[in-house]
């Protein structure tokens, strides 16, 4: 029997979902075990039979919790699917805010007619089972873990810091270069695509189970970081974890 | 050992001859401003005179992900074993990287045979290049590690107008006799080669305060030193100093199936004893779950647990991991000496 | 140049085995009942341990449950813990996995062969002490006195219940359980598995005991030991690590300069005192 999945969408650029488009060929081998019952982004028709749920973009308004609540109620299997979901992600930039400013900034005088509230991961809300971390999701490591529950198996994301992908990538540490980079706390599983590609780590894959973010602060600070610079770039990804403390 | 001469012009063409009809040939390129093993397209991208490789040459004999058997799933799955080798030609291989490659034969070949490494390290030719300008971190002279007498097929030395050859195997001399145009090395270049070698020694800048042979002893009552501790706070368990490491062998095993959800592979990826869940058990356990116990063990393996398993040393000095090292803790040197200074 | 020359065969490359039965032993808990595909004995040692493959899912060291004097098949008792174990759990009789081993040095029986024998079991520590257990059995004359202690965490997750009223049973078997948590049901000694030490009397110049349980208990059990008069070369343990490879190489198992899928998993407490980080 195929298992039953949905993809939903909640606040988010909608990038994750266009990643999985994005496979043609491993979707189509992928819907020979697999129905996708509920697809937003990709189909008309929904159902609301599905086991396996994956779910983008973080929650940023009241009316979306009773809908994300629902699909937990649904599903057997919740998979957080990219940074917005799994830790609040850039959305939860607008938490170092008041929310009525944040309103005004991007409504103007139509603000009264929006709500918003602080972003947040959706963990904050129901139980997650699986994460498919990173902005946007890595393609590979989506359909390693949709395997991986098809076998029955829990998916493997690595818990150790983007370093280790990265000095196996062959890259010169973005810190020799006179740079400085969140991959020495931040979860690999992204094969270091940003710093193989000439930038840095922003984190967006989040941080490992117990990162040295002491040390790293310090090592960032000794590349000529300050701590108000430091904080910074943690926000990128990572605000949610910071305000929730 | 016999010893020949190559003259400076005559080397690229012994380069190109051996890429185009032998094998695929490996060496030192540059890369971003340091250097790296990779495969060589022409002999322009040969970079002799590197200090060290980001990566050691250890990859292409222990790959860092590698396919060990192969299955496909059924009523009954068939399974078979995968052991992929090529002949290849490991060029400009520093003496300390070849110091390591003698630790991975014991290593690989003792008790259990591992097919997957003997397999490739049968098709490996090694050409060194000895090290005249020496990483700012290496400390290969109090390991005996600056030169290699055995462990590979050839070993240059640039000793400015040509490289002396010394001929380490009979391969080693087929591939001279049918690539290289060489002549004898006259007393003058040897003693030229001396030379040089002795140069080199005094740009190492670390050095051991101790013998490597007491290192056992050493790290044998260091165990409750404050040391530990105190160093390893800084630790991001980020795992650079493993995978740079030349003679680290440790290793996960995982299996992955393919979309059909049918056929797949069991490989295995370099793993190390720096990263979190190295020691993790079913459940919840974790027998060095703390960055101390975790930087120690380290230690241990480089200075004591392989040379008492193996009777080679666990580190060649070639300093990759300091160099790599954010925190700088990595350095085996740092940690040995600062030992040997408590013990007194 | 090399040492040693490529092997004929990949040590990675697991046989194939039937399952031939299943039976539930715990929550947790199952017995598997195997018979390698190729026909022969698996030949293994009491103590030792196989790499089970469930292909896709991954690869786990479980130790031996059965004696190697019932031939024919061995067993495999497995708690449900992670991957591999979870889908081992959802498999049914007729299913093909496969086995490397056995690997470890097991037990050393020959020495225990004339002297009296306590073997102390907690919870699933009695998964490995089973094979032990039968083998002694299954050779009674050549082992004298024959004292087990299990305990268990409740009632509910006693393993082997039938098996451990049958040994109740035997005359030739001293049988002694207790339970951390009793229940309304429970009888039995409630206490854990010291509590037991003062029920039994024993002759410490020729005693050994072997003990198997998790982490917490080896330092508790060993102090009874000692207080008993049994030295530390007599008392034999066996110690739990995610063997990956089982064969010396890939590191995970080692304890200091220990690797417990070569030396081990079985040590005396001798040894297991001399490493840090072993229990």
């Amino acid at each position: 029997m195929k298992a039953k999945l949905g993809f939903f969408d909640f606040t988010g650029c909608e990038g994750c979902q266009l990643e999985v488009l994005n496979f043609e060929t491993e979707l189509v081998e992928l819907l020979n075990h697999v129905d996708i019952v509920n697809f937003r982004e990709a189909k008309t028709e929904r159902e609301d039979n599905y086991e396996i749920a994956f779910v983008e973009g973080s929650i940023t308004r009241e009316s979306e919790i009773p809908r994300l609540k629902k699909i937990r109620q649904q599903a057997k299997i919740v998979v957080a699917l990219g940074a917005c979901a799994c830790l609040g992600g850039v959305n939860c930039l607008k938490n170092f805010r008041p929310m009525e400013e944040n309103l005004r900034i991007v409504y103007g005088d139509a603000a009264r007619y929006y709500d918003t509230i602080p972003a947040r991961p959706i963990s904050s809300i129901v139980p997650v089972d699986y994460y498919v971390p990173g902005c946007p999701i890595d393609k590979k490591e989506f359909l390693k873990v949709t395997k991986a529950l098809l076998l029955g198996k829990r998916p493997e994301i690595p818990n150790y810091p983007v370093c280790v992908e990265c000095k196996l990538a062959g890259n010169v540490c973005t810190f020799d270069k006179g740079e400085t980079c969140l991959g020495p706390v931040t979860r690999a599983g992204c094969n270091a695509i940003c710093i193989s590609n000439g930038r840095h780590c922003w984190g967006c894959r989040g941080p490992v189970d117990d990162p040295n973010t002491n040390s790293e602060k310090e090592i960032l600070q000794k590349h000529g970081l300050t701590v108000e610079d430091i904080l910074n770039q943690f926000r990128i990804f990572n605000g949610y974890l910071e305000v929730s403390k | 050992m016999e010893n020949k001469i190559i003259e400076k012009q005559n080397m690229a063409p012994f380069v190109d001859n051996l890429i185009n009809a032998e094998a695929e040939v490996i060496g030192p390129k540059r890369k971003d401003g340091k250097y790296a093993f990779d495969k060589l397209i022409e002999t322009g991208e040969l970079c002799l005179d590197y200090d060290t490789t980001l990566l050691p040459p250890k990859m292409y004999l222990f790959p860092p992900k590698e396919t060990l058997i192969k299955f496909e799933l059924g009523k009954e799955p068939k399974v078979e074993p995968v052991a992929e080798a090529k002949p290849l030609i490991l060029f400009g291989v520093h003496p300390y990287d070849i110091k390591a490659i003698e630790l991975l034969d014991v290593a690989f070949s003792t008790t259990n045979p591992d097919i997957n490494y003997l397999s490739k390290r049968e098709k490996a030719v090694i050409i060194g290049v000895d090290c005249l300008n020496p990483n700012p971190n290496a400390f290969c002279p109090s390991l005996g590690t600056a030169t290699a007498e055995t462990g590979f097929d050839l070993m240059l030395t640039d000793i400015g107008d040509s490289y002396v050859v010394a001929i380490g195997s009979s391969k080693g001399e087929q591939l001279l006799t049918k690539y290289a145009e060489t002549r004898e090395a006259s007393q003058a270049e040897l003693a030229q080669r001396n030379s040089e070698r002795q140069k080199a020694l005094a740009r190492y800048k670390v050095t051991l305060n101790i013998s490597p042979e007491e290192l056992p002893q050493l790290l044998g009552k260091s165990w409750d030193s404050p040391w530990w501790k105190e160093k390893s706070e800084k630790c991001l368990s980020c795992g650079s100093c493993i995978v740079v490491c030349p003679t680290c062998f440790c290793f996960d095993v995982q299996d992955d199936i393919a979309l059909n959800l049918k056929e797949g592979e069991r490989y295995r990826q370099w793993d190390g004893c720096m990263l979190a869940d190295f020691a993790a058990v079913a459940g919840e356990g974790n027998f060095r779950g703390d960055k101390e116990s975790r930087f120690r063990h380290r230690m241990y393996r480089k200075g004591k647990y392989i040379w008492e398993r193996y009777e080679k040393l666990g580190c060649v000095g070639c300093g990759r991991c300091a160099s790599a090292c954010l925190a700088e803790i990595a350095s085996p040197a740092e940690t040995f000496n600062k030992l040997k200074e408590e013990s007194k | 140049m090399i040492s040693q020359a490529v092997p004929p065969t990949s040590i990675y490359l697991p046989y194939l085995a039937e399952l031939l039965r299943v039976e539930s032993i715990a929550e947790r808990e199952k017995l598997f009942e195997f018979k390698l595909s190729h026909g022969k004995e698996l030949g293994h040692k009491p103590g030792q341990f196989v790499e089970i493959s469930l292909f896709g899912i991954g690869e786990m060291p479980i130790s031996i449950s059965s004696s190697p004097t019932r031939k024919g098949s061995f067993e495999l008792a497995v708690r449900a813990v992670g991957n591999v174990t979870n889908a081992l759990h959802r498999l049914s009789k007729g299913a093909t996995v496969g086995i490397r081993g056995p690997f470890g040095n097991g037990f050393p029986v020959d020495n225990l062969k004339g002297k009296d024998i306590v073997i102390v079991a907690g919870g699933i520590g009695l998964f490995p002490l089973r094979s032990l257990i039968n083998y002694i059995l299954d050779k009674r004359s050549e082992f004298g006195r024959l004292i087990i202690l299990s305990g268990s965490r409740t009632p509910q997750e006693r393993m082997f219940v039938n098996e451990l009223e049958k040994w109740h049973k035997r005359e030739d078997v001293e049988l002694l359980e207790t339970v951390d948590e009793g229940d309304e049901e429970w009888t039995g000694h409630v206490g854990v598995v010291t509590t037991l030490s003062s029920e039994v009397h024993i002759d410490p110049e020729k005693i050994f005991a072997v003990v198997v349980g998790p982490p917490v208990m080896y330092k508790f059990v060993v102090a009874e030991c000692h207080k008993k008069g049994i030295p530390d070369e007599r008392i034999i343990m066996s110690l739990e690590r995610r063997m990956k490879c089982g064969i010396g190489k890939c590191g995970h198992c080692q304890i200091n300069g220990v690797y417990v899928c070569q030396e081990g998993p079985v040590f005396t407490y001798a040894e297991v005192k001399k490493l840090r980080e072993a229990i």
